[in-house]
């Protein structure tokens, strides 16, 4: 179906030249962001509107912030988005079940394992069932260190784009090593669709164990050195403190979750009022402060960040054993995966079962694989506290291997609502520190 | 905090008319779309329901026809799902959240789908809806009447046609750029709807 | 520089063709185009464990007129497509463009209505770097390739991109 006329032929009849010369071409791009007229009015005759963006170096990825300034003041901030538009929930309904974790791991792209747990708890809402101990136990570890993972880009970007260029080297180093953490697990440094229905892709490694409190002694020691960096640089504070002041009940006008609703005071946490994963076992705190402002927003991404630390702390020391993946037939096949001879994983024993022993699990590996599981007909919305905000997943299924339709209700999304009211009467500077310190990311904004 | 039973006892009191639906663990209220500012208005002052939080606006286009999922009960002995709609219809749901008691509770409204109107909620949460509300209008082409900014947020200003209804291809469409006229059409990957 | 267009190749330019190849490739600077997940890694990759500042690539221009290379970070929407042509058409020749991942190499996994499947139909790309998202070393392999391709470059070729000449692009004949 076309949604455009037919557009002329490419090369002239007579001559067989094309018929547009090759100089030509970038002005028929007719697709474009064409709404500079439908924009409101100048308020006043000193008003100057000012577009930034979306390709812009201290902006946070392809946002387009429209201001009207008077002088150097913001009278208004107009955030166009739409730049990274992908179309993931609509390419999800051609897909089947599993095959979804891949595309909606890359909406936010920061925080990927929070985008999969999401979607795969509410897909095991409907499917009735619940992922195991171990998985649970992994899962919560992975996106907790994610949490770690994502406030580090955070510090490096937002210190790249308020001028503490060192910030960046930092942040994107720690970060490395959690990176690590995750290739040895999932084999993807990010983007990494471990999280599926039921459980784990596969299990963890031998050192997993090793290798996460290898970190949890490395990390504390490098939030001390940004701290000392940071916490009493005057450049810093001036330049956060008391900027983008949002207080509770305008937050939560506008819809606004996450480190950005707890910095004005309001302890709100998905994982405390409706936990998953088991993390009502674990004993941690949500950060809270009083400022409100963009300082008050750094102090609670540290102080989450030494929480997740805290909470991954527990789960190592009570790790259970025992399988990754739901043990239902009709959903998942086994996953105690060994590294064979050859170098690939398999699964000897059950490569044995499928191939010599059983007909029946042949095919129901093959349909598995090929055509995916099937979840009842139903609509359910499962949330998470992603790094951002309540991620959450509003997904109906109609009793097929494919989802009928997915939303997700995106954190970055309904915070940038708040960055106007945020950034009213601040200069131009002042933005970069507002939308930084919102920390927006544009693929979950576009999804 | 009131769990599902309670809120779906309390609302039942409130809105005998209404029907709430609770599956899997989700309270779904079904209003018509001119109670719609009503329900919300109630929900956000009440104390027990306290909805201060306004999380999500999101549609879902159920064409007309019939839509039947056969064989389930048989291969999974779930009952076979069957729909058949002369009118279709976009239904437009909403998450309010309580922060305080932290529950949460879903409205479903539906409108037709070829003349979709849906008063906005930015009348009883002025700012959480704004986004959404465009969202939903760029996607499904449903008109908020009463909103104050409704033009498309996700697509380009001039796109025709509302990408996520069903009647909209995943691919294929034609965008002039001057090199290359045809976009090759999206690979589907011919997954047949099956049931197992 | 009109006269090497007359010249064939090789006759009396070479050493200054080497040298002045050898010049540009060692200090390509990139413009800042990242989208998505692509973009992470490449600044991963201008971080401290793979480090662009080896090839002289450390320094992100923010501004295109400042830069040499745009690396198309990501996926590209058909909202932003007209976006990525002005920041090419902005930035001054020699130019270069590497298409890094595969949602700008072809689409990638999101062959539908919103993404240009492949940047090459917008801007013509020099180099290719699959993955999803590439390894910072895949991408360094890819601007190592893109330096062997600058050098191997003679001035006749380079003359041809000049402005009020665009380069042939594959697909301009309709294909």
């Amino acid at each position: 179906m076309s949604i455009h006329e037919p557009t002329t032929p490419t090369t002239d009849p007579a001559t067989d030249a094309p018929a547009v010369p090759a100089e030509d071409w970038s002005d028929d791009l007719f697709v474009e962001g064409a709404d500079w007229e439908s924009l409101p009015d100048a308020i006043g005759e000193d008003t100057l509107t000012i577009n930034m963006g979306p390709q812009h170096p201290s902006t946070h990825g392809v946002l387009r912030l429209v201001l009207d300034l008077q002088g150097e003041e913001v009278l208004r901030l107009t955030p166009v988005i739409g730049y990274l538009h992908t179309g993931i929930e609509k390419n999800a309904e051609f897909r089947t079940w599993t095959q979804g974790t891949t595309f909606f791991t890359r909406m936010d792209y920061l925080a990927p394992l929070h985008n999969e747990l999401a979607y795969c708890l509410g897909i095991e809402r409907l499917l009735d069932v619940e992922a195991p101990e171990r998985a649970q136990a992994v899962r919560l570890i992975l996106t907790e260190f994610n949490r770690i993972a994502s406030h580090l880009v955070w510090l490096a970007t937002g210190g790249m784009e308020l001028g503490a260029v060192s910030m960046m080297i930092y942040g994107f180093r720690e970060r490395e090593h959690i990176l690590d953490l995750f290739e040895s697990q999932s084999g993807l440094r990010m983007n990494h669709a471990y999280i599926r229905p039921g459980g784990l892709a596969a299990d963890v490694t031998d050192d997993f164990v090793e290798r996460c409190e290898a970190l949890l002694r490395y990390l504390p020691g490098r939030m001390r050195e940004y701290e000392q960096l940071l916490m009493k640089n005057p450049i810093w504070n001036d330049r956060l403190r008391g900027v983008g002041i949002i207080d509770r009940d305008t937050a939560l006008a506008h819809g606004v979750t996450g480190p950005v609703l707890r910095a004005a005071g309001e302890p709100f946490d998905l994982r405390k009022s409706a936990p998953y994963c088991n993390v009502e076992q674990y004993d941690f705190d949500v950060p809270t402060d009083v400022g409100a402002d963009s300082w008050a927003r750094f102090t609670v991404r540290l102080e989450e960040m030494r929480q997740s630390m805290r909470i991954i702390r527990q789960v190592l020391d009570d790790f259970p054993t025992g399988p990754v993946m739901v043990d239902d037939k009709q959903i998942a096949w086994p996953s105690q995966q060994a590294l064979g001879a050859d170098g690939i994983g398999n699964d000897p024993a059950y490569i044995q079962h499928i191939m010599g022993e059983s007909m029946e699990a042949l095919i129901n590996h093959f349909k598995l694989v090929t055509q995916g599981f099937t979840v009842p007909a139903g609509q359910v919305y499962s949330a998470v506290e992603s790094p951002r905000g309540e991620l959450g997943y509003r997904i109906t299924s109609t009793g097929t291997n494919k989802p009928y339709r997915v939303h997700v209700r995106e954190p970055s999304f309904v915070n940038l609502q708040a960055a106007d009211v945020m950034s009213r009467g601040l200069t131009v500077s002042d933005v970069i520190v507002v939308v930084a310190s919102l920390d927006p990311v544009m693929g979950g904004v576009d999804r | 905090m009131a769990t599902t039973e309670q809120l779906t006892a309390y609302l039942a009191g409130a809105f005998d008319e209404l029907v709430t639906d609770v599956a899997f663990g989700e309270l779904t209220v079904h209003v018509p779309a001119e109670r719609l500012l009503e329900v919300l208005a109630w929900a956000k002052d009440d104390d027990l329901v306290d909805a201060e939080l306004l999380s999500d606006v999101s549609g879902v286009h159920w064409p007309a026809g019939e839509h039947v999922v056969e064989r389930q009960t048989s291969t999974t002995g779930w009952p076979d799902y069957r729909t058949s709609r002369e009118q279709g219809v976009i239904e437009v749901l909403y998450v309010l959240r309580s922060i305080r008691a932290g529950h949460h509770l879903s409205l479903a409204v539906q409108t037709p789908d070829d003349d979709p109107r849906v008063p906005s909620s930015t009348a009883v949460y002025p700012q959480a809806a704004m986004f959404h509300e465009r969202e939903v209008h760029d996607m499904f082409g449903v008109d908020f009447t009463g909103h104050p900014d409704q033009r498309r947020i996700l697509m380009p200003d001039d796109w025709v046609g509302h990408p996520h209804r069903k009647d909209y291809p995943l691919g294929g469409v034609d965008i002039p750029y001057k090199n290359d006229k045809t976009i090759p059409p999206p690979n589907e990957r011919d997954l047949r709807e099956v049931v197992r | 520089m009109g006269l090497e267009d007359k010249l064939p190749s090789g006759l009396l330019l070479t050493n200054m063709e080497r040298f002045v190849n050898y010049a540009r490739s060692a200090s390509l600077w990139p413009a800042t185009f990242g989208l998505a997940c692509c973009a992470i890694e490449m600044m991963t990759s201008g971080g401290a464990r793979y480090d662009l500042g080896r090839f002289g690539m450390e320094v992100f221009r923010a501004s295109p007129r400042q830069a040499d290379l745009m690396i198309v970070a990501g996926r590209v929407s058909n909202k932003m497509a007209p976006i990525l042509r002005r920041i090419y058409d902005q930035m001054s020749d020699p130019k270069w463009v590497l298409s890094m991942g595969v949602c700008a190499t072809s689409g990638g996994m999101f062959n539908n209505y919103a993404l240009v499947q492949g940047v090459d139909k917008v801007v013509p790309v020099d180099m290719y770097v699959p993955g999803c998202p590439p390894r910072p070393e895949m991408l360094i392999d890819g601007i190592l390739k893109l330096h062997e391709k600058i050098q191997g470059q003679t001035f006749a070729e380079q003359a041809s991109g000049m402005p009020g000449q665009r380069p042939q692009l594959p697909l301009a004949q309709g294909v």
